[in-house]
Order: structure tokens, then sequence, then C-alpha cells
């Protein structure tokens, strides 16, 4: 074999892998998919059925008496997390980057720049570490309470505050992870203005926020529609860092913005060792189910944020 | 073999090492690889693997003969094995185990695949999965109990009262305050507060989920029509309910949260005791609403012991008697019969029979340091004739 074809079969192995990783999943979810129906997505009771039964045959497939697999809460928990750390993010992520762009001289924005990327070099469990030891004791005892008397009267706002794991928590250790995705890359598109356009909007007697708010910001529009998308992908597949800080809600579904909750991705590896005791195996086929659900959202929602970026003309986003 | 060399060591020991560390395999691939056509492509990757040998064999240098034994599962059985763990292999220098402390799904499912030479768990197979996996040994190493635990401010002094049909209700979501009074009912002249329940329950599969939700169901008809009890159970939604990972997650878990409550291995009986969390008395078979005490764990024991058929696999939870505390059980050493060698079958023969010996790892100071009790001696015996069967 030439060198060439070498390295088109190694590049090739890629998005082969992505295919059967997906066919793979949907193979073996379909008995699960089948016994689940439309149930799965929108019924919220996670139900192995009685583990120490004699399995039973319904519908064709053998299963545990009293099984019943419904995941409506790990869907809610997921985009619910998911979008409570984008309106955390997104502001954060674009005050940081028109600060780092605008506002620090040279050397020092070289510095700060340089932090916010290694932000984003932070492994997620590091922050799932710090949310837990850190954050859950301190929203958990002080600031829930505080938001609950004062903001008590807003919808999912109000009601009992718990104990510090659950729904904001998750938000904003997901939000960390983002913030540095998004503060990074729409700094890097604000760099890539032209100077004419700031120069000509200084000509026009514009001070320099309405330039960058007026004349900046809706320049790079699409960058950061591109790259909000991106995080959204990352935040819905983000696994240990929410585990270890959701409070790992179980068939229900959060009536507040304090509650416990549980995502899909981390529902996955909390629930394997359990589902393994099912001897009927379907157990761990609806877990294929929920992870198949998951890559079909995550890869779409990634495949967008790749079109938009694209169409922006920034062709080398950050992932 | 040139990166053998390189590692300063003698071809022959390292692959001796490597064998029994089980990597012989690696090793095996390596020459085969360095051989075929592509041999300066995976030159790296041998030098790689052969340091990866040295390394292991530099970590154990003066028994290049040992075994490796891996223990994972239950987290309320690992304090236990990390006093016995280096006691035994003080003793026993040709062994060499390792213990994690995953939950007591995981040492099932990890002694079936084989991953692990040992899984630790509170709850024994069930039927099906015995049947599916025959030749699987779920053989009880001791005694243990759970406390039901919890935070309530001002009342972790006060031994609260609960039965199971109380628990039952509190777990499903239908009594919701600590002053329902269903829980002042049974805990008369006791001021409780107002104030909201949280649940805590296992998120990892569980033998502590498996004896509490055993405690409910067969205490309460309702919970058994409608959970039942397994390592893991559909918990009803209970608003507030959190989920927490291995005993210690449950500890941390309720010391965080006032107003909770949780149900926690006897192993712990320390920590709760450091973080002055409460613990309850729970109501047994017999309607009287006893303490956890090495007496009344006992108690339980020998009314159940004799029921104990041959392969052990017996719930010894809410058992008869006037002083017998309701959630006991054995704690299991989940155990393929068949191993893949001699060598690591003999060792695992000798561990067991040192772990279930009152000489060995069932002496009282070892029991004592854990609050567990010492398997009863017919059990001893029962356990004796299946460690027999390891090959």
């Amino acid at each position: 074999m030439s060198f060439r074809r070498v390295l088109a079969v190694f590049a090739g192995i890629l998005p082969a892998s992505l295919v059967a990783v997906i066919v793979f999943l949907a193979v073996y979810s379909w008995p699960a998919v089948r016994f689940n129906g439309v149930g799965f997505v929108t019924s919220s009771t996670w139900n192995l059925g009685n583990t120490y039964g004699s399995p039973i045959l319904r519908d064709g497939v053998q299963v545990l008496p009293g099984a019943h697999y419904g995941i409506l809460f790990l869907v809610a928990g997921t985009l619910l997390s998911t979008l409570l750390a984008l309106v955390i993010a997104v502001p954060v992520g674009v005050g940081a980057a028109i600060f780092l762009a605008e506002a620090v001289p040279g050397q020092l924005r070289l510095w700060l720049s340089f932090l916010v990327e290694l932000l984003a070099a932070v492994p997620s469990v590091v922050f799932g570490l710090w949310g837990y030891a850190v954050l859950i004791p301190l929203l958990g005892h002080t600031i829930f309470p505080i938001m609950q008397r004062l903001l008590g009267f807003v919808p999912f706002l109000g009601g009992p505050t718990g104990s510090g794991y659950g729904l904001l928590t998750a938000g904003i250790v997901l939000s960390l992870m983002i913030v540095p995705l998004i503060a990074a890359t729409l700094r890097d598109a604000i760099l890539a203005e032209p100077m004419v356009v700031r120069e000509s909007a200084a000509a026009l007697g514009a001070t320099k926020f309405e330039t960058v708010w007026k004349v900046v910001l809706p320049g790079v529009r699409k960058i950061l529609i591109g790259v909000t998308i991106l995080a959204t992908g990352r935040a819905l597949g983000e696994t240990m860092a929410v585990l270890m800080v959701s409070g790992n809600a179980l068939n229900y579904l959060p009536p507040n913005i304090y509650s416990p909750i549980s995502t899909m991705a981390a529902f996955i590896v909390s629930q394997l060792d359990s589902a393994l005791q099912d001897p009927t195996g379907l157990a761990v086929r609806s877990l294929a189910e929920v992870a198949l659900m998951l890559s079909v959202i995550s890869v779409g929602v990634n495949t967008l944020a790749r079109l938009v970026l694209y169409r922006a003309g920034l062709k080398d986003a950050r992932v | 073999m040139p990166t053998y060399e390189r590692g300063g060591r003698p071809a022959g020991q390292s692959a001796h090492a490597g064998k029994a560390h089980g990597r012989v395999d690696l090793m095996s691939g390596y020459t085969t690889a360095g051989r075929g056509p592509g041999r300066r492509l995976f030159l790296g990757a041998g030098a790689a693997v052969a340091l990866a040998g040295f390394v292991a064999a530099g970590s154990t240098p003066a028994r290049a003969a040992s075994v490796n034994l891996l223990e994972t599962g239950s987290s309320l059985l690992y304090p236990l094995f990390n006093l016995w763990v280096p006691a035994y292999t003080k003793a026993n220098p040709g062994v060499r185990i390792t213990t994690q402390s995953t939950g007591s799904g995981t040492g099932i499912s990890e002694s079936i695949s084989g991953v692990a030479q040992i899984g630790a768990s509170d709850a024994y197979l069930s039927d099906a999965l015995m049947k599916q996996h025959a030749g699987m040994l779920n053989i009880p190493l001791a005694i243990s109990s759970q406390m039901i635990n919890y935070n309530v401010p001002g009342l972790n002094a006060t031994n609260l009262k609960f039965s199971g049909p109380v628990l039952a209700g509190i777990y499903s979501g239908k009594i919701t305050k600590w002053n329902d009074p269903a829980i002042a009912a049974i805990n008369p002249g006791v001021k409780l507060p107002d104030h909201a329940i949280v649940t805590v329950h296992r998120t990892d599969g569980s033998g502590d989920t498996f004896i509490f939700s055993q405690y409910l169901a067969f205490s309460t008809p309702a919970w058994q029509n409608s959970v039942g009890y397994g390592t893991t159970v559909s918990w009803p939604a209970a608003a507030g309910a959190i989920g927490a990972n291995g005993n210690p997650g449950m500890v941390n878990a309720i010391k965080n949260t006032p107003y909770s409550i949780a149900y926690i291995g006897v192993s712990f009986k320390q920590a709760i005791a450091d973080n002055k969390l409460g613990t309850a008395l729970l109501e047994n078979k017999d309607g009287k609403f006893v303490p956890l005490t090495i007496e009344n764990v006992k108690a339980a024991a020998a009314a159940m012991t004799a029921k104990t058929p041959k392969d052990e696999r017996i719930s010894l939870v809410y058992a008869p008697g006037p002083s017998s505390y309701p959630i006991i059980n054995y704690e299991y050493a989940i155990v393929k019969a068949q191993q893949p060698n001699a060598a690591v079958a003999a060792e695992l023969r000798k561990f067991f029979t040192w772990a279930i010996s009152p000489q060995g790892g069932n002496a009282q100071h070892f029991m004592d340091a854990v609050s567990f009790v010492a398997l009863p001696a017919s059990a001893a015996k029962l356990s004796t004739a299946q460690i027999d069967t390891i090959k």
C-alpha cells in the first residue's frame, strides 16, 4: 500500500467510527426502542422492575415484572440545565470578549486572554469537585434561601430551596465550562473586525461604547450564534461535573430552579452498573436508547453550529 | 528483544514478572508485531509496553511470582477490606489485593464479567442472574447492619423512632413533613419541626438500597406491591429527593442538608458520630423499637442463620424476635467458582478461609472496628463448603 492510501484509511476511520457508533447504538437499542415506544420520552418513570423476580414475556420481549422506562425527567433536566448555563454564560462570555478585545491594553490583554483560554483547559471533573465542595454548601445554605426570599414571587424561583444540589448549581457549573469557549472565540472575531469600521464609527462621532455595541457586535452576530450553539452541544453532553452537583433526581420533574435534577449523560454513567443486573438486558438497551438520543441531539446541534460558523466565515472554529 | 535489554533487566525475568501481572499477552503481542512488516512503526509502542512491564515488575521487586487480586464493590464492606488487606498481605507476601469502593452493583457486575476476582456485595444474586451465570458463588464473610440516619437540627441527639410503614411513607413522598401525624404518633413527647423532609437515596447500584428496600417491602405491603426491592429501585417521586453516591456520599449529603434522612451502612457509624447526626430506633417484626446494638444484631442473626440454605442466598432483614434489629444482612463476596488459573483459585481459597476464621478476618477487633458481627459457626461452615468449590 502506498503512503497515500495508508493515510486515506486512517482518515476514513474517523467518519466511519462516528457512523459505526450511531449504527451500533441504534441496532443495540432497537428492542428497547420497540418495547418503550413513545412513552420513553413522555413519561417520567425509570423502573427496572423487580430485579429479584423472574423475567416475563411482554410484547414479545423478555422483561422483568414491572419494568417501565420513561426519561422525560432526564430530557427536562438536560435541556433546563443547558438553558440556564447559556443564560448565564452568553452575557458573561460576550462581556469578557469585549473587555479583552477593546478595553485592555496590549500586554495585559495577552495575559488575560491566556487565562481565559486556560480556563477552557481545566478538566470538567475539576469543576465538578469544586462545585461539590465549595458551591453546594455556599448556594444551599446562603444564596438559595436569600434568592427565594427576594425573588420567591417569580414562578420557578419560589418554593423549597433544598440542599444546594440541583438545577441552578448544575447550570452555574456548566456555564463556567462554556464561558471560555464563548469568550475566546468571540474575542478573536472582534479583533478580526476591520479597523476601518471602527474608524468610520469614530469619525461619525460615535463613542467607544457605541462603536462596540452598534458597529462591532452586529458584525460578529453570526459567530456569536454559532459559538453559542457549539457551547450548547458541550453543555448537553457534559457528564461528570453534572453528576457531582445535580443531586441525581429520579422520576420527577423539577418544580423549581433549586430542585435536584438528572441529565441524560450523567444518568448513563450512574445507572450502568444497576442496569447490568437486569438479566433480560433490556435495562442496558434502554440506557443505549438514552445514549442514542443524546448522540443524535449532540451531533445535530454541533452540525448546526458548524454550519452557522462556516457561513459566518470563521472556518476553524474552536471546539 | 532489544527493548527488554534497554530496560536493564534480563528478558526472562521481565516476561515472568509480566505473566504474574497478567501482561503476558501484551508482551507476546509486541514480539510478533516487532517481526512483522510494520516493524519500525511499532517499535515505539513496543518500547512503551516493555517499559510498562518494567515498571510493573519494579513495583514488586522481591516477589516476582505474586498473584494480584482485585476487590471491588460494596462501600459498606470497603472499610473492613481496608483493615483486612494490610494484615493479611503482611503475613502472605505472595498476594497483592487491591480494594475499591464502587457500590455493590459494580461488585456484582465486575465479578460476573471477571474484571474483579472478588465482588463485594451486601446483596446476593437474583435467581435469574444465577441461572444466567452458573457457577457464581455468594459467600458470606460477616454480618452487617444498617442505620437510618437523619439531620434534624435540635433533634440529632434524640433517637427518633421509625417504623417500616412510616419510612415507606416518607420515601414514597406521602409523608412530607417532619411533624406529620404518623411520625408524631410513634415519637410522643418529641417536638418535631414543621419542615419538609429531604429523602436521600443511593444513585449507584447498592446493597444498602437492597436491604433498606427489603425492610420497607417486608413491613409494608403497599411498598412491596409498588416499588419492591433490589439493588436499584425506582424511587417514587418525593419532592427534593437527592441521589448520592456510595455511603460516603450519603453521609456527606445529610451532613450538608438539614432536615434530610438517609440509610447508611453501619461501618460508617463513626462518621455519623463525628458529624453529630441522628440515628433512629427501628420497629422490628415484633413491633418493638430497637436501637442498633451488637446484641440486637446478634439476636436477629440467631433467628435467621438456621434458615440459611446451602448457597447462602437469603435475606436476614425483618427477623422475628423481640430484640432483633430489623435491617441486618450477610456481607457477600461474589466469586466465580471457576477461576482462570489454579494459582488465583488457591490464593482466593486461602484468603477467604482466613477472612471467615475467628482467628483471622472474623476476629473481634476487626468486627468491632466496623461494628460488624462475626459469622455464626453454622454459616461459617456453609461458607467454607462454598470456598472449597473455587477451582
